[in-house]
């Protein structure tokens, strides 16, 4: 016995209309939590990102003897050149150091007039593909001919890379309490409508309709009260990720830049939202309907 | 087209509600089930919907044998009957054309055989004219009416009927019997519950006694109790 798809369109309709204010009260409770839910997993996008950013823009610096020879100073160039854990370098001169150097104490005029640029060493400023081989590079290099120091912020790269992580871990956890409280609290809201309606449910059994029929239309409502909480949940994201966009322009906070999702990621994201709404809805209202078909 | 043979149900907590209970209904018998409260009438009625499985015997329903039954046939045995109740049991937001409609509309038929089925059965219960009302604005035995058009409309073999007229004034009763005879003559098998001995003992069809759970009496032409 096929199930008659015009039947079910138009129960479906017509139920979620008869029962109007539990659909509100389904689909809020939806979009509500889902919002939530969407806010952990976009926060963790952007702190993910940041984090790459971060690391990555972490600098080693190899200082070179001031009196280092060409030959030396070329041999180290080629050396960061050729390796794979380094992104890119850079080579700052006597002259260039001493730009840096007025600028860094520029109120100081005493310190400026005591230094010459020959009395400064020439540097590279390393930048890696990941913190972590911070040691490693650092120590191939530290022995080199006309190398006086390899210097990298250690402690302040470990420090970083926990604080990073355990934010990301401390978000997915609440993104996974979200989404289950939310499971529980929709559920519960589609097995209220569906107690209000067992009567309805009792007759259907009574004259013979077969469980499936009488469950497709209940999950069609539960998939397009998901459906539209998702939706509105993704809508509520769309202002969330505009908001902290222009509250980091307004302010002028460049080093969160890098948290602001782009567009396209965070469309992933509102997708993903939708599907969850619309499972979680059609799955919830086959779960609650199931204790009435057990007759 | 009924047939129970020695059949027992026993309820968590020890109830006995019935116990070796043999009872034989041919096509198109009308037989009265009387009997006082908790005799065991309601849980007979039960396992012939299968809404619950005996515990000991066999209960046959057109030939098919309920306790082996698997469950996804129950629905297609559900349509075979039909089913009116003390308290009708009508959807409250559905007009009487809806319910009607509803019964045919849950096991798949299609929409003109719906439209053209309803109308039939409502004039064949004496409410044509009132096709459109909502159960809150029928009278209860108009609502009855109602509840048999439901029971009616898809054309059982069998028509279990849990004490119809329960909630009746003795007049609108009769009107319900004499709904139910009619039914019966069109060869429908109709098994009738109930405790009102003026209707048993107008139309002295055959009667089934229970009482405790045991078949104290089965007559035809019978009355509904003893030295009436």
């Amino acid at each position: 016995m096929g199930i008659s798809v015009q039947y079910t369109v138009r129960q479906t309709m017509s139920n979620l209309w008869r029962n109007r204010l539990m659909t509100i009260a389904a689909t809020l409770t939806v979009a509500v939590s889902l919002s939530l839910v969407g806010a952990a997993i976009l926060l963790q996008q952007g702190v993910s990102r940041a984090a790459g950013v971060w690391k990555g823009g972490v600098q080693l610096i190899v200082f070179m003897q001031p009196q280092a020879s060409q030959a030396d100073t070329a041999a180290t160039a080629s050396l960061l050149a050729s390796d794979s854990m380094v992104r890119s370098s850079r080579y700052v001169n006597q002259q260039q150091s001493y730009v840096e150097f007025k600028n860094l104490f520029a109120g100081q005029k005493d310190l400026i007039s005591a230094v010459t640029p020959a009395d400064l060493p020439p540097s590279f400023r390393v930048t890696l593909r990941t913190a972590k081989d911070a040691g490693a590079v650092g120590a191939r290099l530290g022995g080199r001919p006309g190398v006086k120091k390899v210097a990298y912020n250690q402690a302040g790269i470990r420090a970083m890379l926990k604080v990073t992580g355990a934010l990301q871990d401390v978000i997915v956890g609440l993104a996974v309490v979200l989404l289950v409280s939310a499971s529980v609290l929709i559920l519960n809201t589609i097995r209220m409508a569906i107690f209000g309606r067992r009567r309805e449910v009792a007759v259907m059994k009574l004259v013979g309709a077969s469980n499936w029929f009488i469950r497709v239309p209940f999950m069609m409502e539960g998939l397009v009260q998901g459906l539209l909480g998702g939706a509105l949940a993704a809508i509520v994201l769309v202002g969330v990720r505009s908001g902290v966009q222009s509250l980091v322009a307004r302010f002028q906070v460049n080093a969160l830049n890098a948290v602001v999702v782009p567009g396209h990621e965070a469309l992933l994201t509102q997708l993903l939202l939708l599907l969850i709404g619309s499972v979680v809805g059609a799955a919830g209202s086959a779960l609650a309907v199931h204790r009435f078909l057990d007759v | 087209m009924i047939r129970l043979e020695n059949v027992t149900k026993t309820y968590k907590g020890g109830v006995t509600a019935l116990s070796g209970v043999s009872i034989h209904i041919p096509k198109g018998e009308l037989v009265f089930l009387v009997g006082p409260s908790g005799s065991g009438k309601s849980t007979l009625l039960r396992l012939l919907l299968r809404e619950e499985l005996a515990d000991g015997g066999t209960v046959w329903v057109g030939g098919k044998d309920l306790s082996s039954m698997g469950k996804w046939k129950v629905p297609q045995l559900r349509r075979s009957m039909g089913c009116v109740f003390q308290d009708f049991r009508l959807l409250p937001n559905k007009t009487a054309h809806e319910n009607v409609a509803f019964a045919l509309e849950v096991i798949g038929r299609p929409r003109h055989v719906v439209a053209a089925q309803v109308p039939q059965v409502l004039e064949l219960v004496g409410l044509g004219g009132k096709a459109h009302r909502r159960p809150h604005e029928l009278s209860g035995g108009e609502q009855q009416r109602v509840a048999i058009a439901r029971a009616f409309v898809n054309r059982p073999l069998v028509l279990l009927a849990d004490e119809p007229t329960g909630n009746l004034d003795p007049d609108t009763s009769r009107g319900i019997m004499k709904l139910l005879e009619r039914i019966n003559r069109t060869g429908t098998t109709v098994l009738m519950a109930t405790h009102d001995a003026t209707i048993v003992d107008a139309m002295r069809r055959r009667v089934v006694e229970l009482d405790h759970g045991r078949v104290t009496r089965d007559e035809y032409r019978g009355v509904y109790s003893y030295g009436a």
